[in-house]
């Protein structure tokens, strides 16, 4: 006997921003935490030890956070006026951070009181990192000099006066103790050697430069101003590798996930894009609310920190994975491993007689109305609420069955007011979906065909009937622009095609129709 | 670089003239001192400054307000000593440069220049409520005390590490507040440090004294705000001098702006305060202020403007101080060019029953253009005017006919305005578009493409750079994938292939640029034929409702006439035929519209006789006419 076939439910295209590894993997972060600092927050740096805290450099201040709370573990307020650039040092220990009042400051994490005051320079620092040997620190600032400074005396070291703008980032070599990159506002990125007593690469950016981020391989440097970022190839003497524009604002800070195969950019156009490293495309985009001025990424992208000029701080967490799984665990209660397994690895012998068990067939509920023929039943529960607003393809499924029986006029005949309106209201709901349409104009003109006698006794059919013709009206009116567009689009094909084809037909079909005329 | 967006913000200073509050004073972005009066709501004075734009002016202090007779420039002015009401008249102006501009509101023109103390900018300036003195604070981190008997300095000395960012006489004219770092309370007598009080970790940019009680009777109240920080604080004198902090403090939502308060003389006598914040919310509060409160106070009453448009945005309060009375609070709000004020009267009886935040709408919001970016329509009418009433400063009162020049002036400049805008919409939405597509801003591109004026998609897709125009295209596909705005794009696609058809028609691989949104439209428009059916049968159908409700009148006398049932039909099928051969011309003519009509009127004519008998011929005799057409 045949069986009954089940009503095929057609599956549409999914409309919408393609779903990739990325977006997935950036989506997978919980709702924002948010936290009011100061003033505008321009820089943020993660402990390099564990537990990972962060400093928060906003205004006057240096918030510490932990990983998880959302108040600050620790801050440093012994400062005069605005500071900047709150650094760790390598092993989490010390906190470097300049100020406007031009003394860079150090810091022991633990203690309040800065261990050493750098004087020296006569503008604002925006610029401190330690050098990658712990002893030494490198500072940037307004007064268009960068100095290192030894960390034990407190005494200044070298300074480079090449630059002719304010210094306003910079990063250390974290390989080599004597290599740092600076980046001005006279546009150019410097690399600079503390051997020698002047820079070693010039790179011109073409704007004034507002970070720069070194590859953990330091082969490649990245540097961001104006609205472009560049990625230099330092290996072959500074020669550009890219230049991405996908900000319409300056951007003004950069970031790379943990793994290097993910570039963040940040900027006063209130956006975080991810580009790939492999191929520089934009593989995602983070919205916030106000211009970033600071971004960073907490190892493994655990979390990801950003702050604003409206002084808040935006913090996401990753979600972890191992907490939902838990809860649906909890939730549903499997039978035990034993009982699951209970005679599913018996191997028959070979002259066992094998009797297979009957598949049972699982049906639909609509399914089972269509093979006991209840044409009209079968509709009434294709158009359940549930799956008519979750699952229109369901219902539309169904329909197009019942056409393809011929039943769909009884299905659709003998319903009250209450099911010609919800029939209608599926009706008025889905009718512009390109997809839909052509199915459900047959049912509209046979719903009409079989209620126009009843027409005008109910107010509430009546409604939705006019609202339905609107819509329609509405849909025309769309599709007869439409339709000009494709006249036009056509008239640009037919006047860019020639051009493209013709070299050759014109040389193969001139003899053809030559032969054929003389024939 | 906006990275020091926080510490370089600029407060415009705005002060209303004391007891009577006839006036307001605002110093605007152009560097012009400018004086409403609040009666009239009109500009009273404008005053340029020679050095506004080298040496913008810092602060504002009306001097008390005094009898003109025995003011000390009396002399000077012996033709106006018949005045004998009390008036706000000086006015003193800090000044970047470190000058004291003294301005007379009476003459209208600057009274006296008080120079050569200061080699640092003035952040603030304070009268003696009683004596003819002036005190003022600077970034040499000085106070100097000025006699204006004389013009001179009287005194002046060093009152902190740090520069002096505010100042305050007590009201018995004793002691004076400054705050540099350290809030230091000074024996004007002596000029000794009285008391310090240490907390603030900026700069101190408000103090008032809050009760009027002597010193040493642990009633002196003062409060205090500092810049950057959500907090009013308030701190005792205290007999003992255990006045190490803040006894209360009152939770803002912003940084303090503009402070008025009604001080207490008694312990039962509770502080009124209104406070104006920098993201222009007025908050109210009302304390009893005997010692100290852990909690910090939040706001009785929080006002915020918002003009009444169909989603309103916030109007900024520019300052607000309260009236005499226990009910009424004169705001001032808009644009520092043009501000508007008003009194409001019901405010503090309402929050007593209900303590909610009351949005005042207000119908006069409409005058503001906030976020205009060249100021100059606005400004022109009242310089003008302005400098006519310069001319006849004596007479307070304007003459009609200049009232009306100026009337017709503003609403000229108005209009100006407006036109100014919707020109710059256009260059702007270019520009967005753009900026749009360049980063893929969701909110931008939704912004532009709401658009439905074809005259400013047209203009914005003339100036879109070539460049952008594929993007353009691009983005319009994605939206008719997604086929919920499409109907608003078509207009954007249209406009796109009119105006750049020679570009578009060049490119090599234009059919692969364009195939995706070909394909796109053309499976959209398949249906196009079944559907124009489909509202043909449902115009039909609904046209016959709406003729039923009015031909239910007419059904008695069908009825009457037409007993014999056949007999109706023939009637009627021959009234259809008569129909059809009146309305052939315009079944012949290809126009749609024109058809439906005709068959509307045949449909009509035929229904209203058929409802009546309902015989079921009829109806088959109607199913034919309706298939025949």
């Amino acid at each position: 006997m045949a069986s009954f076939k089940p009503t095929k439910i057609q599956v549409y295209p999914k409309l919408g921003e393609k779903v990739t590894q990325d977006t997935l993997y950036w989506k997978n972060y919980k709702a924002p935490v948010q936290i009011k600092e100061f003033g505008a927050v321009t820089s943020i740096d993660f402990s390099p030890v564990t537990p990972h805290n962060f400093a928060v450099t906003a205004f006057t201040r240096i918030h510490i956070y932990g990983p998880f709370s959302q108040e600050p573990v620790k801050s440093f307020t012994r400062f005069k006026d605005t500071a900047y650039c709150g650094r760790f040092r390598s092993d989490g220990q010390l906190l470097v951070a300049g100020c406007e009042d031009s003394v860079v400051r150090l810091f022991d994490v633990s203690g309040k009181v800065a261990l050493r005051l750098f004087k020296g320079h006569t503008k604002a620092v925006h610029l401190t990192d330690f050098t990658s040997d712990r002893y030494q620190i490198l500072t940037g600032s307004d007064d268009y000099t960068c100095r290192l400074w030894d960390i034990p005396n407190a005494t200044e070291l070298t300074t480079y006066r090449e630059h002719t703008d304010y210094i306003r980032c910079g990063v250390t070599s974290k390989l080599n103790r004597d290599l740092f990159i600076t980046g001005s506002y006279d546009h150019t990125v410097k690399l600079f050697d503390a051997r020698v007593e002047k820079s070693v690469i010039t790179m011109d950016h073409g704007q004034p430069v507002e970070s720069v981020l070194l590859y953990p391989s330091e082969g490649l440097l990245v540097s961001a101003g104006g609205r472009h970022v560049k990625v230099w190839d330092l290996l072959k003497g500074g020669q550009p590798l890219v230049s991405l524009k996908n900000h319409h604002k300056t951007v003004t800070s950069l970031a790379l996930s943990s793994n290097g195969q993910r570039l963040l950019s940040a900027s006063l156009d209130r956006h975080v894009k991810v580009y790939s490293t492999t191929n520089y495309k934009v593989v995602h985009n983070f919205d916030y609310a106000a211009s970033i001025l600071s971004l960073a990424l907490a190892p493994d992208d655990e979390s990801i920190v950003v702050g604003m000029t409206n002084s808040i701080l935006s913090i996401k967490h990753r979600k972890n994975q191992e907490d939902s799984k838990e809860i649906a665990g909890q939730q549903r209660r499997r039978p035990s491993y034993r009982v699951f397994v209970k005679g599913k690895n018996y191997v028959p012998k070979q002259d066992d007689y094998l009797v297979s068990k009957p598949v049972k067939e699982h049906l639909a509920k609509y399914d089972k109305q269509l093979r006991r023929f209840n044409v009209s039943k079968a509709l009434d529960t294709a158009l359940e609420t549930w799956i008519r607003f979750r699952k229109p393809e369901i219902t539309m499924a169904v329909i197009k069955e019942l056409d393809r029986r011929g039943t769909l006029k009884n299905a659709l005949a003998g319903r009250d007011e209450r099911g010609l309106s919800q029939l209608l209201n599926f009706l008025i709901g889905n009718f512009v979906d390109a997809r839909f349409t052509p199915v459900l104009v047959t049912a509209a003109e046979m719903i009409l065909d079989i209620y126009q006698s009843i027409i005008g006794q109910s107010p509430l059919v009546d409604r939705q009937l006019l609202r339905l013709q609107d819509l329609v009206e509405k849909e025309l009116d769309y599709q007869k622009e439409l339709l000009e567009v494709l006249g036009m689009l056509d008239t640009m094909f037919a006047s860019s095609l020639p051009r493209k084809e013709v070299p050759s037909p014109t040389v193969d079909h001139f003899p053809t129709c030559s032969l054929n005329t003389d024939s | 670089m906006a990275a020091d967006g926080g510490s370089s913000s600029l407060q415009l200073p705005c002060v209303f003239s004391p007891k009577s509050r006839q006036f307001l004073a605002l110093c605007a972005q152009d560097g012009r001192l400018r004086i409403w009066n609040t009666d009239s709501k009109t500009l009273h004075q404008e005053y340029v400054p020679s050095a506004h734009l080298s040496a913008t002016c810092t602060c504002i202090a009306w001097g008390p307000c005094r009898t003109v007779k025995e003011g000390p420039q009396r002399k000077k002015r012996k033709s106006e000593a018949v005045q004998v009401e009390e008036k706000a008249d000086l006015l003193a102006m800090g000044t970047a440069a470190g000058t004291v501009l003294i301005y007379s509101t009476a003459k209208g023109a600057l009274h006296c220049t008080l120079d050569g103390a200061h080699s640092g900018g003035v952040n603030c300036v304070q009268w003696h409520p009683e004596e003819s003195l002036l005190y003022s604070g600077s970034d040499d981190t000085n106070i100097v005390e000025w006699d204006l008997q004389t013009g001179k300095t009287r005194s002046k000395w060093k009152a902190d590490r740090a520069a002096v960012t505010s100042l305050c006489v007590s009201p018995d004219g004793k002691l004076l507040l400054s705050a540099g770092h350290i809030i230091k309370m000074w024996d004007l007598d002596t000029k000794e440090v009285y008391r310090k009080f240490t907390g603030h970790s900026t700069a101190v940019t408000t103090l008032r004294f809050a009760t009027t009680r002597p010193p040493d009777s642990n009633g002196l109240y003062f409060l205090s705000g500092a810049a950057h920080d959500r907090l009013l604080s308030v701190w005792q004198v205290r007999e003992d001098g255990k006045d190490k902090n803040s006894v209360v403090s009152f939770t803002l939502t912003d940084e303090p702006q503009h402070i008025d308060l009604v001080t207490s003389n008694s312990k039962e006598e509770a502080v009124r305060l209104a406070v104006v914040c920098k993201d222009g919310q007025l908050h109210l509060f009302e304390h009893f202020l005997n010692g100290p409160c852990k909690k910090p106070l939040s706001p009785s009453c929080t006002v915020q403007m918002s003009d009444t448009k169909e989603s309103p945005m916030p109007i900024p309060l520019l300052a607000a101080v309260l009236g005499a009375d226990t009910r009424t609070v004169m705001l001032a709000y808009g644009s520092h060019l043009q501000p508007v004020m008003e009194k409001v009267v019901s405010l503090l009886k309402e929050t007593e029953i209900h303590d909610v935040k009351t949005p005042i709408v207000n119908a006069k919001s409409k005058v503001l253009v906030p976020g205009l970016p060249g100021h100059q329509a606005p400004l022109k009418g009242t310089s003008q005017g302005s400098e006519k009433r310069k001319k006849d400063t004596d007479t307070k009162e304007m003459s009609i006919a200049e009232r009306l020049g100026e009337i017709d002036l503003s609403t000229i400049s108005e209009k100006g305005a407006s036109k100014g805008t919707a020109s710059l919409q256009t260059d702007n939405f270019a520009v967005l578009l753009v900026q749009g597509l360049e980063s893929n801003d969701a909110s931008i591109l939704n912004k532009v493409f709401q658009t439905r004026k074809d005259m400013v998609i047209k203009k914005t897709v003339a100036r879109l750079p070539l460049s952008a125009v594929l993007p353009l295209v691009e983005e319009v596909t994605y939206t008719f994938v997604l086929s919920y705005r499409a109907s608003l794009m078509v207009r954007w696609l249209k406009a796109v292939l009119m105006h750049h058809t020679s570009y578009l028609a060049s490119l090599p691989d234009l059919v692969t640029q364009l195939g995706v949104l070909y394909h796109v439209i053309e499976s959209r428009v398949k249906m196009f034929h079944k559907l124009t059916k489909l509202h043909g049968k449902l115009y039909l159908l609904m046209t016959q409702v709406s003729a039923n409700i009015c031909s239910a009148e007419c059904e008695a006398s069908f009825k009457s006439v037409f007993e014999d049932y056949s007999l109706t039909s023939q009637e009627l099928s021959l009234s259809h035929k008569e129909r059809m051969s009146l309305s052939s011309p315009h079944f012949c003519s290809y126009t749609p519209g024109s058809c439906e009509k005709s068959l509307h009127v045949v449909s009509k004519h035929l229904m209203t006789a058929l409802r009546a008998p309902g015989d079921r011929f009829c109806k088959t005799e109607l199913d034919f006419v309706l298939f025949s057409v």
